[in-house]
């Protein structure tokens, strides 16, 4: 029972890093971003090399959120330069990720397990003995978590941050302050699939390997946690929509772990996943709509 | 005027928002709530067992004492036996596929070889991930919360996954069809065990295959293999059988490929290329098969297997796995470790004992080919083309 409870805080909290990004995105853009399937695996497959080839376990942290930025650049060049369409744009980045993930780690499945990581290292094992080594991941996550959400949270808050924030929801705004939207634009991709990629790159870590397929998928796990997050938390004043991203992401894990623990196939998880979107986004329109009516 | 409608319609909104909030919040207690009661039973039960074991011992000791006591005794040496002969194993597998399907089939035979017999001393909780390896973990995890006796882990990334999260645990795992535990990290590069993890491998035996493709077509040179790129399985066999080939005189003509869409068109370019085909236990190519045969058929080539069930769709022979045999080693093997006679960590990995022959008579005859006496009379062969 506590393993099952530690699991969902664990994975929760890294799945919360991707959901940074896809707030980012999703939330404070509007621009769907399916780029992430394959950044998320990209920050693993960094990770994953860099670990093989002997390297301190702590370089993979810069290294991965850089490479997921880079890739993040590439889908904004694509969209604002080329004018390709958001959608596309991602699914684009994506599918040329799958080949240079292969590239990068070598081959498709990648294993770390007898390497030393973030979560494993003589100075972790120093500091959680015996009876702490339970909770050393959970700490060290939860940590980490914090960290980028204070980082966050700061960023939001200097003029980059206000005019990425103004983007999604004013574009004239930023157009009237003389300001180039499509940077904009791309420095939000660069930020959000940075946090997929570093997502990708302790999911890597805690789980000992890289596994070419792990990016599938993730676009709707990371929105399935904004979206719950947001809804259920973003509007109680005192809290920042980063810390209900947070929740949202351990709430989600909550659910996928009852669904398995009821002996639900977890084939149709996805369908449940389908199902919960629809309810909570259409909870969400129709009450707008309803405004909308009582208004007119 | 304007300002108060603005204002009352703030107002209501905000009433609505409180309303839609709090049923939004009531969904998720609900969900916490049947968590906790899930869970919470899990544990009951446990603890019951837990219990009911303590008292047959309590009671076997104060019946040795008294001789009058005989028939409580023998009741609770019935109590004894069930509580100590029952089993709980958590099985997941990676993908609805085939064979690892037959592997699961035959890890409960394997069990039952051995008098482990689900649904008497024996609790199946299986689960399967569909390739999600996001799931495989949280697969893994609840076995390990609700405390089973045995994890079985199908499949390479679920191997991985079970051994990511019970290493830090003593929780036994015994995995199947995994081709290269050495690849994969589950065990050293010297083979000795790297935890109280340990299994059976479907390392193809590449080969017997080789050997027994040259005794069938003495004249072809040009072998076509097929692959997922993103299968680490399928990497290790074709590097193995580029290895191998030249000893055979054979040269590997090797497709990659990203996915099922593309398997027809690799398939026709290979098909130009090569003299036969081979399949290995790729996991996207196998579920296409058909097609595969289909054009190579057509296009008059012979098409090898590398399991049973590839012969029986009309692959036309086979020196291959039986992986209801590989998950009866397998079960055997867990049975070991629950019976106390080894640990998962002591026991080494094993590979299938024995490669068998398999063909199939009528697909040999569709392309004028005669399959060697030699080996079909040590092996099974099919006369049907099952669909």
């Amino acid at each position: 029972m506590s393993t099952i409870i530690l699991g969902i805080f664990e994975e929760g909290l890294v799945y919360a890093i991707l959901s940074f990004g896809i707030y980012i995105t999703y939330s404070i853009l509007d621009f769907p971003d399916l780029s992430v399937d394959g950044t998320y695996p990209l920050g693993a497959a960094v990770t994953a090399a860099i670990i093989a080839a002997g390297l301190d376990p702590l370089i993979t942290l810069p290294v991965s959120f850089l490479a997921g930025a880079l890739a993040g650049i590439c889908t904004g060049l694509i969209h604002v330069k080329l004018r390709v369409r958001d959608l596309l744009s991602g699914i684009i980045v994506s599918t040329g990720l799958y080949s240079i993930n292969l590239r990068i780690a070598g081959k498709s499945n990648l294993p770390i397990f007898s390497k030393d990581s973030i979560f494993s290292n003589p100075v972790v094992n120093g500091i959680f003995t015996e009876g702490l080594s339970q909770i050393s991941k959970l700490s060290i996550l939860l940590l980490i978590v914090i960290v980028l959400k204070l980082l966050l949270d700061a960023y939001m808050n200097t003029r980059s941050g206000y005019l990425l924030r103004a983007c999604g929801s004013n574009r004239s705004l930023v157009i009237s302050l003389a300001k180039n939207d499509g940077f904009v634009k791309i420095v939000g991709l660069a930020l959000a699939n940075g946090f997929a990629a570093f997502a990708g790159c302790i999911m890597a870590q805690k789980q000992g390997y890289f596994e070419l397929s792990m990016g599938t998928g993730m676009m709707v796990i990371g929105l399935a946690n904004v979206i719950i997050g947001t809804q259920l938390f973003g509007r109680l004043s005192l809290m920042k929509s980063t810390t209900a991203v947070i929740l949202g992401a351990i709430i989600y894990r909550a659910c996928v772990a009852i669904a398995i623990n009821a002996g639900l196939e977890a084939g149709d998880m996805k369908l449940i996943t389908a199902v919960l979107f629809l309810v909570i986004i259409a909870v969400g329109n129709l009450k707008k709509a309803k405004l909308k009516a009582s208004h007119s | 005027m304007k300002k108060m409608t603005g204002l009352t319609n703030r107002e209501r909104r905000g009433t609505e928002d409180r309303r839609s909030r709090r049923a939004l919040l009531v969904i998720a207690a609900a969900l916490m709530a049947l968590s906790l009661v899930g869970c919470g039973s899990s544990s009951e039960e446990n603890s019951s067992a837990g219990a009911s074991a303590a008292q047959t011992t309590a009671a076997q000791t104060s019946g040795a004492e008294g001789e009058e006591a005989n028939a409580a005794d023998e009741e609770t040496e019935a109590m004894a036996e069930a509580s100590e002969g029952s089993y709980s194993i958590g099985i997941g597998q990676f993908a609805e596929h085939g064979s690892l399907d037959n592997c699961r089939e035959g890890f409960l035979l394997g069990l039952a070889e051995e008098g482990i017999v689900e649904g008497e001393n024996l609790t199946i909780d299986y689960d399967n991930a569909n390739s999600d390896g996001s799931i495989a973990a949280q697969i893994m995890q609840s076995y390990v919360g609700s405390d089973m006796d045995l994890i079985c882990a199908i499949a390479t990334p679920m191997a991985q996954a079970a051994y990511a999260v019970t290493r830090d645990t003593d929780m036994p795992v015994i995995y199947t069809a995994v081709t290269d535990p050495a690849a994969a990290e589950l065990v050293k590069s010297d083979g000795s065990n790297v935890g109280n993890i340990t299994g059976t491998s479907d390392k193809l035996p590449v080969e017997e295959q080789l050997q027994m493709i040259r005794a069938i077509l003495p004249e072809a040179k040009v072998l076509g293999i097929m692959y997922t790129t993103s299968e680490a399985n399928s990497e290790a066999s074709v590097a193995e059988y580029k290895e191998l080939a030249p000893e055979y005189g054979f040269e590997i003509y090797e497709t990659g490929i990203g996915s099922q869409a593309d398997i027809p068109i690799a398939a026709d370019s290979m098909i130009k290329d090569v003299d036969c085909i081979t399949m290995i236990t790729d996991n996207t190519v196998v579920a296409s098969l058909p097609i595969i045969l289909d054009k190579a058929s057509a296009a008059g080539l012979p098409v090898f297997g590398s399991e049973v069930e590839q012969v029986k769709k009309g692959c036309i022979a086979a020196m291959g796995l039986d992986y209801i045999e590989l998950g009866k080693q397998t079960g055997r093997m867990a049975a070991k470790v629950l019976k106390g006679e080894a640990k998962a960590a002591e026991l080494p990995y094993e590979l299938i004992e024995g490669a068998s022959f398999y063909g199939n008579s009528t697909a040999a005859e569709e392309l004028g080919i005669e399959l060697p006496g030699s080996y079909t009379e040590g092996g099974e062969v099919f006369d049907s083309i099952s669909e």
